[in-house]
């Protein structure tokens, strides 16, 4: 466990308050509506507000807000690369980085990077490669960097939609946009784009086909560019919650692409008069 | 992982010989590798298993101790997962080399044990609240010939197997305090229930086709691959895609049933070898490292 020895952090054995909570964490209910009206077993995803050409830094960055979940992506790049390896000669390198604000969980997480934090930076990374055209970039690195801001679930799949279209901000010659849907599975009903009580408290009802489930997708060229799924399903249940977060993906696409030809068209010089 | 050069006649060639379901060592697209098992190589471990997939070789030590259950289940234990690719296995991996490969292979691993019935997490309870059973698992890559998920998997379904936990008495002193004893028989020791501890599938796509068990030379053909963790019952508890290119979703379906039926056919004689090995018991030869 690295110790962050620059920041001075409070005491070491300092607990969330919610582990004292009298009564037990309300169990969900596995049938009926969702807490936030939605429904179960159909392609429900929340509502999703875009917007790029936030940060003016940046080359490309994107903020999306889906429910209660917020994340911002900066792209930085094509930069020279410091690293001369044979294979940077032919084309590019992608970096990402993923990481929570502290304050973005329930419970308090810690400015340095825990492998969880790790593991979604290279899901990040494995969605997005199949998408850049690195080819076209040798000798060069594309930093993909996104920061949570609030956890309210399903962030991994936000943030691959996020960084895609920040990419797509940055001008970063791309295949197609990658789309992200999750998808939690619990006993025999599923619930699509999962809040984060959804995600974490699931009923103890049945104690088969628990899991959660992410894909990234590229719609216009059907491909799969992530896949990850955890928890305990059949086969049957995993193919269908596959299909499932295509459906989902596809319903975000016009949004998404609707999001990038306004700032395109805002960054855009106005017509001249003649 | 450690990468092999492979010129592009080379890759021309592996390709149509798997699309003839010929690979170049002569098995079929699903088949495995010889694999060698064995456990009890490490005497100060409580459990040990070395597995040797062809050229791939992997040795797991599980030590269990005693600390304090998570605070959100406290009538449970846990288990602890760390990978070190050592320098051993190839110059790429020294110093911190082997860094970014060893937390992807633990960070998966936490993955595919993250659900209530691969281990029972109940039985490494001591004291709910105050103490239980941690079982740090360490995986060590002596050899790295590909397919080195499939080569954990199955030397931590041996190491589980082989693991005796030593039975601890509580007692309560006169102040209330509780104290731990250690009985003092060392083959007094709880044995841990492994049949639906999963087993990982590496499934590569190289060309059209998806292969098992695939080589460096195989790996460097293909864009992707899909690792599927299966149980003996066939229910599958993670999968995720690796590699920098896309797959197309039917090929997806068929890989992960395929995964799912390779699989599901591992554990039965896995789980016959490790009892025959068991019953063996003063009898067995040790191979050892050198065998």
């Amino acid at each position: 466990m690295p110790v962050d020895t620059k920041r001075v952090r409070g005491p070491e054995v300092s607990q969330s308050p919610s582990l004292f909570l009298g009564r037990p964490v309300a169990v969900l209910p596995s049938s009926g509506p969702r807490a936030d009206g939605r429904q179960r077993d159909q392609v429900d995803v929340r509502p999703v507000f875009v917007r790029c050409g936030l940060v003016s830094q940046a080359k490309g960055s994107a903020y999306i807000e889906a429910g209660n979940t917020k994340l911002m992506c900066c792209v930085y790049g094509p930069r020279e690369t410091e690293r001369k390896d044979e294979t940077d000669m032919k084309c590019g390198r992608l970096t990402t980085d993923m990481r929570f604000a502290p304050f973005s969980c329930p419970e308090r997480g810690s400015w340095i990077q825990g492998s969880q934090d790790k593991d979604f930076s290279l899901m990040l990374h494995e969605s997005l490669q199949p998408a850049v055209c690195l080819h076209k970039y040798p000798r060069s690195q594309i930093e993909v960097n996104v920061m949570v801001l609030e956890n309210s679930g399903s962030v991994l799949a936000h943030a691959i939609t996020c960084a895609s279209l920040a990419l797509a901000d940055a001008g970063i010659e791309m295949y197609d946009l990658v789309l992200g849907c999750s998808i939690r599975q619990d006993g025999a009903s599923y619930v699509v784009d999962p809040s984060y009580m959804e995600e974490n408290y699931s009923s103890s009802a049945s104690s088969e086909n628990q899991g959660g489930l992410t894909v990234a997708f590229l719609p216009s060229l059907n491909q799969i560019s992530g896949l990850q799924s955890d928890g305990e399903m059949t086969e049957e249940i995993l193919t269908a919650g596959v299909r499932t977060c295509i459906e989902g993906c596809y319903k975000l696409y016009p949004v998404i692409q609707q999001a990038l030809a306004k700032a395109v068209r805002k960054a855009a010089p106005p017509p001249s008069e003649s | 992982m450690a990468t092999v050069q492979v010129s592009e006649a080379e890759k021309v060639y592996i390709l149509h010989g798997i699309r003839d379901d010929l690979r170049v060592d002569g098995r079929g697209c699903e088949d495995y590798r010889h694999m060698e098992i064995e456990t009890d190589v490490v005497s100060n471990t409580d459990g040990s298993a070395k597995v040797t997939l062809g050229h791939t070789a992997v040795l797991v030590g599980i030590k269990a101790e005693i600390g304090k259950p998570r605070p959100t289940v406290p009538n449970e234990g846990y288990l602890e997962f760390f990978v070190d690719c050592s320098a051993n296995a190839t110059p790429e991996f020294e110093g911190r080399g082997g860094e970014g490969l060893g937390t992807e292979l633990s960070n998966t691993l936490y993955k595919v044990f993250n659900n209530k019935h691969s281990v029972d997490l109940k039985s490494l309870s001591i004291c709910a609240g105050e103490h239980c059973w941690v079982l740090y698992v360490d995986v060590l890559l002596l050899q790295c010939d590909g397919n080195l998920y499939d080569a954990i998997s199955v030397a931590i379904k041996a190491a589980l197997f082989n693991t005796k936990i030593p039975r601890v008495h509580i007692s309560t002193d006169e102040e209330g305090g509780k104290e731990i004893e250690l009985s003092d028989d060392p083959y007094d020791c709880m044995r841990l229930n492994v049949e639906n501890v999963p087993c990982i599938v590496t499934l590569c796509k190289v060309g059209h086709r998806h292969v098992v068990d695939a080589t460096l030379q195989e790996k460097a053909c293909s864009v992707a691959s899909l690792i599927i963790s299966v149980t003996h019952k066939g229910t599958v508890t993670c999968t995720r895609k690796v590699g920098g290119g896309s797959l197309d979703p039917e090929s997806i379906f068929e890989m992960t049933e395929a995964g799912k039926r390779v699989g599901k056919a591992l554990h039965a004689p896995l789980m016959k070898l490790l009892q025959q090995e068991e019953r063996l018991g003063k009898k067995k030869q040790k191979v050892g490292f050198l065998g």
